[in-house]
């Protein structure tokens, strides 16, 4: 191995990485020309690249029991279909019978959620009951205590200018729209909560329901004038 | 697109990650399966817009890590090493064989320098986007690269 000290084993390396800019990226080939030690040592790292990446090409692959898991995960989220799709009555109890995931989630979120607030299902619809309800009828997220029991995110309209806003309580959040008297649940998330910071990065909230409520809403959502009047116009 | 099917595009190079740290071929599978679950349940806290595939990574890395460190305590191994060198022998036996020299070569490097290897040179990270991952610093990065390269030349160097 030819290793000088203007010609360091990192800088060569970098060199076969593509890591160096111009100026050093001349230099080394320069070195390279002149001395053919040190263009093997390039060589030898380039051979060893290709090499580990031919090795673990073959397993580069998507396992079955991987794709089951994304693909059942991928089923739990939404509880209505998205906004754009023609309005349907809501099925989604027969949704429970049909998919294991969503009764399993269910079963265990709204339970737990209708003895801790009152969440309830009247006639097949998810409906919000008791302190959810009463938050999202009367809180504003403007003016909300930090650790209020139920905190308000975003207020605004969806495409058939319902008022929607998103909650979180505990462990649970979702995206609930106004109905008559009523605040219907449009979307339901489990595993909202944070319990440690480890991976959390900064500035994100509950980062799925915000995207979602992002594709829900028609224009911006309200401001904190516009959150206090479209409550107090209901 | 939706995070489940955005996580499942980068479910191929995870899988490659997670053989390339793992000692055996299921350990490899289960801390792929583990990371998914892992990203699933914290999926709030990946910020859209970053790139979900170096979250994934950092997440993986992070749960292999604690293995190494309870494993290390321990002074355990879980498959004896007859079983260790039949991994890898399925499907084309060439590059069967080969992963089998390059994953006992990798496997005989420092996890420090394996991480190191495994995100640079089979993922293809850049030294700054590789550092992140391991929450170091590049010049940090860079030595454990070196090292870990000359190791495997070192092992590998007559076959190379």
């Amino acid at each position: 191995m030819s290793i000088t000290p203007e010609m360091p084993p990192e800088l060569l390396m970098a060199y076969a990485d593509g890591e160096l800019g111009p100026i050093d990226a001349k230099r080394v080939e320069r070195a390279m020309a002149a001395d053919p030690a040190i263009a093997a040592e390039v060589e030898r790292h380039r051979v060893l690249g290709a090499r580990l990446r031919g090795a673990f090409e073959p397993v580069a692959s998507v396992p079955p029991a991987v794709e089951t898991m994304l693909r059942d995960a991928a089923k739990v989220t939404p509880l209505s279909p998205p906004a754009s799709r023609p309005s349907v009555t809501p099925k989604w109890i027969g949704a429970i019978a049909a998919s294991l995931v969503i009764g399993l989630f269910v079963g265990q979120t709204l339970p737990q959620l209708a003895s801790e607030s009152g969440i309830a299902l009247e006639a097949g619809q998810v409906v919000a009951r008791g302190d959810v309800a009463q938050a999202l009828d009367t809180q504003l997220a403007s003016t909300q205590a930090a650790d209020a029991p139920v905190r308000i995110g975003v207020t605004f309209r969806d495409a058939g200018g319902d008022l929607c806003r998103t909650f979180e309580q505990g462990a649970v959040g979702g995206i609930a729209c106004s109905v008559g008297d009523d605040w219907r649940l449009a979307r339901l998330y489990g595993g909202v909560e944070s319990q440690s910071t480890e991976f959390r990065q900064a500035g994100s909230a509950n980062a799925a329901m915000m995207a979602d409520a992002q594709a829900m809403m028609a224009g911006d959502p309200l401001d904190a004038e516009g959150e206090a009047a479209a409550l107090a116009g209901r | 697109m939706r995070f489940e099917d955005e996580l499942l595009g980068h479910v191929p190079r995870l899988r490659r990650f997670a053989h390339a740290l793992a000692r055996h071929s299921a350990d490899a599978d289960d801390l792929l399966q583990t990371a998914i679950e892992r990203a699933l349940v914290r999926r709030d806290q990946w910020q859209p817009g970053t790139r979900l595939d170096s979250w994934m990574y950092r997440i993986m890395r992070n749960l292999w890590i604690d293995t190494v460190r309870s494993e290390r305590r321990r002074g355990e191994t879980f498959v004896p090493p007859d079983e260790g060198e039949r991994i890898g022998m399925a499907g084309d036996q060439e590059a069967a064989v080969d992963l089998g020299n390059v994953g006992r070569a990798m496997q005989a490097l420092p996890p420090e320098q394996r991480e190191a290897v495994a995100l640079v040179v089979i993922e293809g990270f850049a030294y700054k986007e590789a550092a992140e991952i391991l929450e170091v610093p590049v010049g940090t990065l860079t030595s454990r690269l070196v090292r870990g390269r000359q190791a495997l030349m070192a092992k590998l160097g007559e076959a190379a």
